[in-house]
This record gives structure tokens, sequence and C-alpha cells, in this order.
């Protein structure tokens, strides 16, 4: 074979631009919407009655549909969590800040959060925390109009009331 | 060959009506209600299918892993055995055919999704070509389309006048499927008075790109009957594919559409293709639907010999991922006697084909029959 060129090309750019406009769905749009009147809606199980959120058609689990919309306090209890200490692209967040789980009273399972107004040592698994909402004319049916999570002072929750809603 | 096989059979097909967009609802909420009305159709639930495979692609979805969140309404719990492929559900199906071949399941679920109005398909499918020389010229499924009409329409004479006809008569029969996307018979003249999209082919010439889901169960002999009155028997299938390099094939014919067509007649013991009552074919344009009859050795000008495309085809609906499991339904309704006002009378074999990749790049052949195969 021939010996490569001495200033061979090495590289080829290539941009690759793929726009998407994703549809709510069903049961999501109902969700964001609900979003704008401060309400949290999950969905029921109707063969187990666990409740899911975001709300989904059926459950992953029994794969029974889930034909009822239910509305979810905005408080919850902390189950797992982890201290962030490197920034997130494209929020400004002071470091470190906490990444949680929050189990919303009456959900089968946990949403992930971002937990403010307290310190990241002081966050514990049990920890009893609420909703922290856009105000009123701000919030535009979008996954941030709920802000962040801060503890409400509560006594911890137990271990067993949230160890199967991890 | 005198190979002697599993009896393998479909036994259920439900598919959503094809949309052009469905504004309500996202790939999972379209799923879920087909998978269950095809178990429905079985009469079981989902426990008693063993094997789940599931058929789309994550650029259509626009994320990396895309496809597991068809898991969540596939009934994957307790943990099933599973598989997923970046390809149409026939070639799913295949997969479920060999799986049941090897004899260790005896059920399997085949789940087809993609929202193709969510993402720019005509980008997406520029980036299955090679990213050095065809991708950056902009070369879409169309244009690659339209250079194998012109190789065609050199080769054989075939005529623009040609092309509208065969269109005309999938428009058709698309009229009287009432899951098709395009509902209107049309006539050839009018048909030839479109302009050119991209010339050779004309607008009215190119498939609907839809979208839909669809779930097919295929089953084993000694299972199969029980879920089905009617099961329709896989008599052959085989599934082969060819190169990359458009410039490196003959694209006025398909080598491995002909292989794989050569190979499942054999393995179905049929002579010829012409011995069927109806075949199903992925072919997105006129000019792919004669090049793949070329492949099956028929005369695509002939008005003799087995009805094609009696759902009206891709051409009246071509939801990426779900087209050829949707011939392989089509092809299992009209044996098993579900298939409404487009019923052919007293059908007993056909032939379904599925396709993937640019100008029938990859092609998947199965023979179906109303009788058990083997004894």
């Amino acid at each position: 074979m021939h010996e490569p060129p001495a200033d061979p090309v090495k590289y080829i750019e290539t941009t690759v631009r793929l726009p998407y406009c994703y549809v709510a769905g069903d049961y999501r749009a109902r969700q964001l919407r609900a979003f704008k009147d401060r309400k949290i809606l999950g969905s029921r199980c109707s063969k187990t009655g666990k409740v899911f959120i975001p709300p989904l058609p059926n459950s992953p689990e029994s794969f029974a549909p889930c034909t009822e919309f239910v509305e979810l306090p905005d408080r919850g209890v902390v189950t797992t969590f982890c201290v962030v200490n490197i920034p997130v692209i494209g929020r400004s967040i002071d470091l470190p800040y906490v990444a949680a789980s929050v189990a919303l009273d009456g959900a089968d399972i946990s949403i992930f959060a971002l937990i403010q107004e307290c310190r990241a040592e002081d966050v514990h698994m049990g920890m009893r925390v609420e909703a922290v909402w856009k105000p009123d004319g701000e919030r535009q049916g979008a996954h941030d109009d709920i802000l962040y999570f801060r503890p409400t002072g509560e006594p911890a929750a137990p271990l067993e009331s949230f160890i199967n809603r991890l | 060959m005198t190979a002697s096989l599993r009896n393998v059979a479909i036994v259920a097909f439900a598919q959503r009506p094809i949309v052009t967009r469905d504004e309500h609802r996202m790939a999972t909420e379209m799923l879920y209600p087909v998978v269950r009305e095809a178990l429905a159709q079985a009469g079981v639930e989902r426990d008693a299918v063993e094997y789940q495979i599931s058929a789309s692609t994550d650029y259509l979805d626009g994320r990396p892993f895309g496809f597991v969140a068809a898991l969540d309404v596939m009934g994957s719990w307790p943990p099933r055995q599973d598989l997923h492929l970046e390809m149409d559900g026939a070639f799913a199906a295949y997969y479920g055919w060999v799986k049941l071949q090897a004899g260790d399941v005896d059920s399997v679920l085949v789940a087809t999704h993609g929202k193709t109005s969510e993402g720019q398909p005509e980008r997406i499918f520029n980036l299955a070509l090679d990213p050095y020389y065809h991708a950056p010229l902009g070369l879409d499924p169309i244009s690659t389309s339209a250079l194998q009409a012109s190789a065609y329409m050199a080769r054989t004479g075939i005529t623009d006048a040609d092309l509208a006809r065969i269109v005309a008569r999938n428009r058709a029969a698309g009229a009287r499927n009432p899951d098709a996307q395009l509902r209107e018979a049309v006539p050839a003249e009018v048909l030839q008075r479109a302009p050119f999209h991209v010339r050779p082919l004309r607008e009215s010439y190119l498939p609907a790109l839809g979208e839909t889901a669809t779930c097919l169960v295929l089953a084993a002999e000694g299972v199969a009957e029980r879920l089905c009155e009617r099961p329709v028997w896989i008599h052959g299938a085989h599934h082969a594919s060819e190169l990359q390099t458009l410039g490196a094939r003959d694209l006025s014919r398909s080598a491995s559409a002909r292989l794989a067509a050569e190979r499942a007649l054999a393995l179905a013991g049929l002579a010829s293709a012409a011995e069927v009552d109806l075949i199903e074919l992925s072919a997105t344009t006129p000019v792919e639907e004669l090049i793949l009859l070329d492949a099956l050795g028929l005369d695509g000008r002939s008005p003799d010999g087995p009805v094609v495309n009696p759902s009206g085809g891709p051409l009246c609906g071509h939801p990426i991922m779900s087209t050829g499991a949707i011939r392989l339904g089509e092809a299992f309704r009209q044996l098993a006697g579900r298939a409404g006002a487009r019923q052919l009378p007293q059908a007993s074999h056909a032939i379904a084909h599925g396709a993937q990749g640019h100008c029938l790049q990859q092609n998947v052949c199965f023979v179906l029959g109303t009788e058990r195969r083997w004894r």
C-alpha cells in the first residue's frame, strides 16, 4: 500500500440537528394543566389501588389500567437523597445542593425533587418536606411550576412508613 | 430445503388506525390499549405470554434507550424475557419465530410504536446513510427512492402512467381499510397530475407518513389452538440484508428481497409466489412494489396472480417501525377471516414482507397458511 499523505485530513465535522416536539400525552397534559392551579395529580391502579405520579395510563407493575385521577397533597417525605457538588448545566443552584426522592403523601412511588432552604447536611431520610410553587399568575403548566421542596419542620417519618415507596 | 420445523402461528393482531399525528397520546398511551386488545383477542392475561419483543427506533423517540418506555405498557412485571429490536416489527416477528423454533418458549408478544410526527423523519433517516459521502448530500428516503425509481424505469421501460395505475390500485384498496391513513380512492389520471416531489416520484406516489402502535401475538402448536380459533401458521420465513453503500448495489433490483423470498418459499414447500392468494408488501413507492414483485418472480404488470396489498399498503399509511408488522397483521386478518370489507374469499396462503433501510436494504419475507405446515 501507499504511505499515508504527510499532511492527512484527520476529521470530518458533522453537525447533527434533530428537533423534536413532544406531545404532552393525555395523562401528563392533565397533570401539567393542574399545576397551574397548584394541584398535583396522580393516577390510581384499578387493580391494586396504587397511586402513581406522574399519572400513568396503566400500572407497570400489575398491567391494569389506571382509570381514576387522584389529587395529591404537595407535601411528603424524603425517601432517599444525594448531595451534589458539581454544577448543573443550565441551572444556577448554589453548591452543594440536595437532589432527593420525595414520596408525596398518598403516592406509592416517589418523584425527584430539589431540596432547598436548609443545609445539605441537615437533610435526612424521613424528613418531611413541602413544595414551593411559583407565585399565582406565573405558573405555566410546566414541571418547574414547583420550584423546589423545603423542610416543613414536622417530626421525621418512621422508616417503615416509606421503605416501600423509595 | 427439507427441514421440519416447529409449527408457529400468528394468533392475534391489534393496531390503532394510522393517523398523521395523534395530538393527545404519547407513544406509550398509543401502545398500551393495543397490547391489551391483542391479549383480549387471544383470551389470555399478560402472564400467559412468555417472551416479549418491542420494535421501535430511539431516533424517532428522540432519546437514547427510548424503547424502555414501552416496557411499562407491555406488562413487563414480574421480569420477562425481553428483546428490543431497532427495526420494523416484521423483523421483530421474525426474531420471535426464531425464538419459538428454539423451543424454550411457546408464546411471544411483539409490540411496535413510533411517533413520526414528533421528530423529522427526513432528517432522522438521512443519518442512516454513510456520514462521509451520502448523508452530507442531504439524501433522505424519498430522494434515495427516486434514485431507485429512475434506475428501475431506465432498465424496464416502466412509465409514469404505469406508476400512477399502481398507486390508484393501492388507494382504491385503502378506501376499504378502516385502519388506513388515506381512505380515498383516487383515479390514476388525477394521481398523475400531482407535481413531482423528487423526480420521477410525484407527491401522489409517496407513502403517507403516519403513526400508530401495533401488537402481534405468536404461539407454537399446542398453545396456538387455545389462543385462536383460526391460527395463521408461518410456513416459511427468511431475513436477508444487502450493502449499505447505495453505489455498490443495483438499485433497480433487490437481491436480498429475492433471497428472502426464495428461502421462505422453499421452506413453505411452494414452487412459486404465484401459488399464494395475496401478498402484503412494505412497498413505500409504486416502484418498490414492482421491484419486490420482480424479486418474488412475479410480473407486476400482469393482472393475474396474487392480490397485492389488499389493505392499501404503505402508500395508504406508512407508520415507520410498524409498517411491516401491519403487513403481517393484514395477512393474518385475511387468512383468519377478520379483514372486514376488504376480505378476500377463500384465501389460504399469503406472503407478508417487511423492509428496512434505504432502497430496500433489508428484507424479511413470511409465507403464511391456514393449515399447519409440518406434521
